[in-house]
């Protein structure tokens, strides 16, 4: 879709052209019409006059000089006249060599070109009946300046109508920008939504886009609100389902079970399995996925805390770092985040002898998440059996495998990638490439 | 060694209490959470157990209680919640360890083992090492220069918490608030007997007498 202010400035010009051209050439028009009116009045006085200079002399008809206006007189003086006869014509002086050509119709014509000057020539011709003669008289007038000022006015008129058109677009596209504010704020907004900057969009705006900031509003509330419900249903769940399974562990362990090591085992086998299936199905269950962040990951904030829990539960003899850029966001849900890291830094932690660093890094396309370890690490050629949906090997036994199932349900989730690769240490390095959610 | 174990879920809690007795523990149960917060303050525990789901009061609210009001007791928490973000949430209000449901009894042993040990200053060794004295907790017995010396239980109970603070002068009375339950009439008498069969066991010397004070374990490898 294109943008309103440009279907807004296109709509504007078209009509503004339109109306504009429409509306200065209907008004030069009539304009123009009421001009020759007025000069028509003027031919027609100079014709009565011609008319009235024409009285009977010795030899016929005769023009009276002195009733004669002296611009009749001089060369393409501008005014000229022509007095047709049945048989003969007489031309004004100033046509000098020129031959002003009869109309053919009594009235007014004023396309008539008139050499060398090019005169354009306003012709008036009138017809009369003068003693017993049937008289027909044209005067002419030069017309070239009224139409150069004509077209004067139509070059300024044109200017002014351009600056005006320019001067409206301006405004118009300031009053638009002013109009369109609020939506442009929504549309940041909604971007920094996206980005996991904030949790509400504002809901300072003009009436027409209350309902849309509302409805977005109660849609993210209620998004937060279920996913957090939905996980607290799950976490009741969880200790519901889990409790009695511990009990169940513990009195397969008991000492009433040392006469059937058999049943002790299958008890114990099955008990496991229930455990794991339940295990990562609650986990997969809890993930936000991919709905809009609630709060950003921020690793200054949480990264110190997770890095403790660890070294609270795997003990003070490894070292446990983390780099990350000062002040970095990551703009997912928080609680998964945790869970992904949380997942393979606890890995990483149960095979590695010393060492265990974890770095997040931006890149162009999204964020780099790596853990290394200095632990025995994967060969090369089991490292594809650990994700293939065959032989999980991270599934073989809660706590004792990779543990990575939860961790690629995550990626996969966020359209990332994980890779295993080795470390610098000689141990596992698993690569997460996450693309930046747009 | 005294243990308070919070669960309201009766039959984990009794199948805890059990394997813990086994282990030599000495454990009261509590079921609700306000009634954690005073008795695990007022008595002297050694380790507490602390399921998070509680009746009353949550878990985590319990645990911040505790430590606001400067409990220094390590507290090993039990929850069916196992996401991360709650784990750090149970260590930032103050948790030692944390173990999720459902888990093997031997991991929890191992669990209450090492954290006691740690919360001693001793570190993490398969085996408690003192005096030149190696008490086998699996097996509850000692060895000493090489030598596997068979403990009864009460003996065992009693040379754990010797072991777990050489040096350190013991009152019978502090003995026995630390070795027995709540419930157990505490007869100090029975506490001279245990602590002459270890004398006889292991030698006299390992435990001196310190008259008007108590026992003194470990005193003579200085």
């Amino acid at each position: 879709m294109r943008s309103i202010q440009r279907r807004l400035s296109l709509g504007l010009i078209s009509v503004m052209v339109i109306v504009g051209l429409v509306l200065a050439q209907t008004s030069l028009w009539l304009f123009e019409m009421g001009l020759q009116r007025y000069l028509e009045a003027g031919l027609r006085n100079d014709s009565e006059n011609l008319l009235v200079a024409l009285v009977r002399g010795p030899q016929g008809l005769q023009l009276d000089e002195r009733h004669l206006a002296p611009a009749y007189q001089r060369p393409f003086s501008g005014h000229y006249f022509r007095i047709d006869f049945a048989d003969s014509h007489w031309r004004s002086r100033s046509l000098w060599d020129q031959e002003l050509p009869r109309l053919e119709h009594p009235g007014l014509d004023s396309n008539l070109q008139l050499g060398p000057e090019g005169q354009q020539l306003l012709v008036l011709r009138s017809d009369y009946r003068r003693l017993g003669q049937s008289i027909s008289i044209s005067v002419a007038q030069d017309y070239t300046p009224v139409r150069e000022s004509f077209r004067r006015m139509q070059q300024v008129g044109l200017g002014l109508g351009l600056a005006g058109l320019l001067l409206i677009l301006l405004l118009q596209r300031i009053t638009v920008r002013r109009a369109l504010r609020p939506l442009e704020k929504a549309r940041e907004q909604i971007a920094q939504l996206q980005q996991g900057q904030r949790s509400q969009l504002d809901d300072q705006v003009p009436v027409e886009l209350e309902p849309l900031v509302a409805q977005i509003n109660h849609l993210l509330a209620h998004t937060e609100d279920s996913l957090k419900r939905s996980r607290n249903a799950l976490g009741n769940l969880g200790h519901a389902l889990k409790t009695p399974l511990a009990v169940l562990l513990s009195l397969a362990s008991s000492a009433q079970l040392d006469a059937h090591p058999q049943l002790r085992k299958t008890l114990k086998a099955q008990l496991e399995q229930v455990q794991q299936r339940l295990n990562r199905e609650l986990n997969r269950a809890r993930l936000a996925g991919d709905a809009l962040p609630g709060a950003l990951f921020d690793c200054d904030a949480e990264l110190p805390g997770l890095l403790s829990t660890l070294n609270m539960i795997h003990g003070e003899h490894l070292t446990l770092s983390a780099r990350a850029p000062a002040g970095l966001q990551l703009p997912w849900d928080r609680e998964d985040l945790l869970e992904l890291l949380g997942n393979l830094l606890d890995n990483a932690c149960k095979w590695a002898d010393a060492e265990v660093r974890l770095s997040v890094l931006e890149t162009v396309e999204g964020f780099e998440l790596s853990v290394e370890d200095d632990g025995p690490g994967i060969p090369e050629d089991r490292r594809k059996q650990v994700f293939s949906r065959g032989t999980r090997l991270d599934e073989q036994t809660d706590g004792h495998g990779l543990g990575l199932g939860i961790v690629r349900d995550i990626v996969e989730a966020w359209g990332g990638v994980l890779q295993l690769q080795e470390s610098e240490w000689g141990g596992l390095n698993v690569l997460i490439e996450l693309p930046k959610r747009r | 060694m005294r243990l308070l174990l919070v669960e309201d879920h009766v039959p984990l809690a009794d199948e805890l209490m059990a394997g813990l007795n086994r282990q030599g523990y000495a454990v009261d149960w509590l079921a609700d959470g306000r009634d954690a917060v005073h008795q695990g303050s007022t008595e002297p525990y050694d380790l507490i157990i602390l399921d998070l789901g509680l009746p009353g009061l949550p878990g985590l609210e319990v645990l911040a209680r505790w430590r606001a009001e400067g409990l220094p007791t390590p507290v090993l928490i039990l929850t069916a919640r196992d996401s991360w973000a709650e784990r750090i949430e149970g260590l930032k209000a103050g948790a030692d360890d944390y173990l999720t449901k459902p888990f093997h009894p031997e991991e929890l042993h191992l669990r209450v083992q090492a954290l006691l040990r740690r919360s001693h200053g001793q570190v993490n060794q398969p085996t408690l090492k003192a005096a030149g004295l190696q008490l086998d907790e699996g097996r509850q017995c000692v060895t000493r220069d090489g030598a596997e010396i068979q403990l009864t239980a009460a003996e065992f109970r009693l040379l754990r918490y010797f072991m777990l603070h050489p040096e350190q002068i013991l009152s019978k009375s502090h003995l026995a608030e630390h070795l027995y339950d709540g419930e157990t009439e505490r007869d100090s008498n029975v506490l001279e007997v245990h602590v002459n069969h270890l004398r006889r066991k292991l030698g006299r010397s390992v435990i001196e007498t310190r008259r008007g004070q108590g026992y003194l374990f470990g005193g003579q490898t200085r």
